[in-house]
């Protein structure tokens, strides 16, 4: 069950009619036990999922990206007031997680602009371009991604989140090997789009879970022993 | 335990009866006998086959895992009963036209079932993840589907045929003494029911075999 | 974004040029197929000779040959997604249909380059008679669509397993051997100056089913 999520936060306001609903949301890899049942309704502005390691908070993100089909319980994503199925969702939704993994002989520049083309962005080298600039990697951009720093690839994770703009941001350990810079563009982002986007952070670290307004708390009992 | 009784009863008078009572077919002689195993060992074969695709595509449309028991021990009984007809009808050959092996149109079919059937449950081996094995397994099962008609009718088509067609066909007239039909089709039966029986056995143990591990996981935490 | 149609034409597209692109900056895939299939073609002529008369064997090993390349080339593209982590990107970017049309493609093409070094060489090696090129080619066509559409299915499902390599012939075999089969037959009724229309309808035949009903089953392939 989840618990203590504190009080929504007088700023937040519904962004673009977006909410993501969840009832008795939980999952299994076999028989193990991944994810207890999660209930909760998000609408706008910034909420934190928090818990100890092997809680479930990957896999609740994977689940609202619509990668992972969950064992019991539903969720409901709602964009412009229209439901998004589990196949439609990862076109309205931003997703950076550590497992996201990019093509090494590719540069940062062309992976992005490989995702903009797929997912039928107008122009995809420009908004791969302003997704480099906008996270501050506009220097290394060219670089095969076999070059990168893990803090250089945490960039590029979070600017392959930001292509298009979309209604919701999932974003998994986001801050995780950046730098103070790092840290301070990730912020500034997020406060940017917060008015108009549903930010749901999965994290461990306070300074991610303190920008939310919102806390859904992963309890983690009888889930194995936390790391 | 009275129907397994009277399983086992009908099985034993069928076999009996088909080596004492039945008469040779003029062809075939002494060889008419395997009519009765490699036949419907070879019916078997297609029924489960179809069975399990069948529950494959159940799977994939509902995601409940008893499907999949039932395509998984479907596949594994038919894989046994593929293996008899191939056996017998290779025997067979032997007896009829002297070797063993001739890549006719229904010794190609039989051996193209085989492979089904071995890819099929080869791919169950290399998944350890009951879900995952469940649908990669399911997918499989509905494309090896497609391919099943051109391996049965098609191909066969393309090569030349040793077949004795006019007398052991049994979709057609089977101009034959009416015991040998009789024993035929209480043989079809009797095998019929057979897998039938040991199907519900090995659903039965694999349900189990799932159950078993998940109360060991719940136990564990 | 735009409408659905256009948006999975876009991303088929994008995949389709990823593809070529990643396998023109590594190469590996290409060098090693090519390898393989000029190995196993000097094997087959070395042993066997030169054939000009025997349109019947020469049709059977031609089709062998390209059949072990194949099984040897196409179940790449899959596996490198799941060795480099890369299909959470991928699942992230397009439907599981437009991964799979747009490997697909990449599938043909890679077979097209194969056959365009292979093919001549072993007409030439074999001393086979000048084939009817018409009909030659379109079996080649009709027959490396059926291989392909059926090799990127099973390519998917495999690179989900523990032990990928030696399975991926098994589990492709009773899936080939039509073609096998309809490519061996048309080609020796070409080479006979017969008719190639029903082998190459059951190639077109085939071929279509797998790709229809694996168009249908994708969906389902990486839903974890």
């Amino acid at each position: 069950m989840s618990a203590g999520h504190a009080p929504l936060a007088a700023v937040e306001r519904s962004a673009r009619g977006v909410s993501i609903e969840a009832k008795g949301l939980a999952h299994r890899y076999g028989t193990r036990l991944a994810l207890e049942p999660q209930t909760f309704e998000l609408s706008g502005g910034i909420a934190a999922v928090t818990g100890p390691n092997g809680s479930g908070k990957s896999t609740l993100l994977r689940i609202l990206a619509g990668l992972l089909r969950p064992s019991e319980g539903q969720v409901r994503m709602v964009v412009d007031g229209r439901e998004r199925g589990a196949a439609q969702r990862r076109t309205v939704v931003g997703l950076a997680t550590p497992e996201l993994s990019f093509y090494e002989e590719m540069s940062a520049f062309e992976n992005l602009e490989f995702a903009a083309e797929a997912r039928g962005l107008e122009a995809p080298a420009a908004a791969a371009r302003e997704a480099l600039e906008r996270i501050g990697l506009a220097g290394r951009a060219m670089d095969r991604m076999s070059a990168l720093s893990s803090g250089m690839r945490q960039r590029v994770r979070l600017a392959f989140a930001s292509l298009g703009a979309p209604p919701i941001l999932l974003l998994d350990e986001p801050g995780s090997h950046l730098d103070d810079e790092g840290r301070a563009t990730l912020e500034r982002w997020i406060a940017l789009v917060a008015p108009s986007t549903l930010v749901v952070l999965a994290t461990n670290d306070e300074r991610e879970w303190r920008l939310a307004g919102r806390r859904i708390q992963l309890r983690g009992r009888d889930l194995g022993h936390p790391a | 335990m009275i129907l397994r009784a009277t399983l086992f009863l009908w099985v034993a008078a069928t076999m009996v009866a088909a080596f004492v009572w039945a008469p040779e077919v003029p062809v075939l002689g002494p060889t008419t006998r395997v009519l009765y195993f490699h036949i419907p060992s070879a019916w078997i074969t297609v029924l489960a086959l179809g069975w399990s695709m069948v529950h494959s595509a159940l799977y994939l449309r509902t995601r409940d895992l008893a499907h999949d028991d039932h395509a998984a021990a479907s596949a594994e009984l038919g894989l046994l009963f593929c293996i008899a007809a191939t056996i017998t009808g290779s025997l067979w050959a032997r007896a009829m036209w002297g070797s063993y092996w001739n890549w006719d149109p229904r010794e190609t079919s039989i051996f193209f079932l085989m492979l089904i059937y071995g890819a099929y449950l080869a791919l169950r081996g290399s998944l350890d993840d009951p879900v995952r094995r469940a649908r990669l397994a399911a997918i499989y099962s509905c494309v090896a589907f497609v391919a099943v008609p051109f391996l049965m009718f098609v191909v066969p088509r393309i090569y030349f045929s040793l077949h004795p067609d006019p007398i052991i066909n049994a979709r057609g007239k089977v101009d034959m003494d009416p015991r040998i039909r009789w024993m035929f089709l209480s043989m079809l039966l009797a095998f019929t029911a057979l897998f039938f029986w040991m199907l519900s056995l090995r659903v039965r143990l694999g349900r189990f075999e799932r159950k078993r591990e998940a109360r060991a996981v719940a136990h564990a935490n | 974004m735009r409408d659905d149609a256009s948006s999975s034409a876009a991303a088929i597209w994008a995949i389709l040029r990823k593809e070529c692109r990643s396998e023109w900056r590594t190469r590996y895939g290409i060098s090693a197929a090519l390898l393989f299939s000029v190995t196993t073609l000097t094997s087959v002529s070395f042993a066997v000779g030169r054939l000009g008369d025997r349109g019947d064997i020469l049709a059977a090993l031609l089709w062998i040959v390209l059949l072990f390349a194949s099984l040897a080339a196409l179940s790449h593209s899959f596996v490198r997604e799941v060795e480099g982590h890369t299909l959470t990107l991928l699942r992230m970017v397009a439907s599981p249909t437009s991964i799979a049309l747009g490997k697909l493609l990449f599938n043909l093409l890679f077979l097209g380059v194969l056959e365009l070094v292979t093919v001549p060489l072993f007409l030439v090696l074999m001393g086979a008679p000048p084939p009817h090129w018409g009909a030659f080619l379109a079996l080649l066509g009709l027959g490396s669509a059926a291989l392909a559409a059926s090799s990127t299915l099973v390519g998917a499902l495999i690179a989900q397993t523990r032990s990928r390599g030696s399975l991926f012939a098994a589990v492709s075999l009773p899936l080939l051997l039509p073609v096998l089969a309809a490519a061996v037959a048309g080609t020796r009724a070409q080479w006979s100056d017969g008719s190639i229309a029903a082998p190459a309808r059951m190639l077109a035949a085939y071929a279509l089913a797998v790709l229809a009903m694996s168009l249908l089953l994708y969906d389902h392939l990486w839903e974890e």
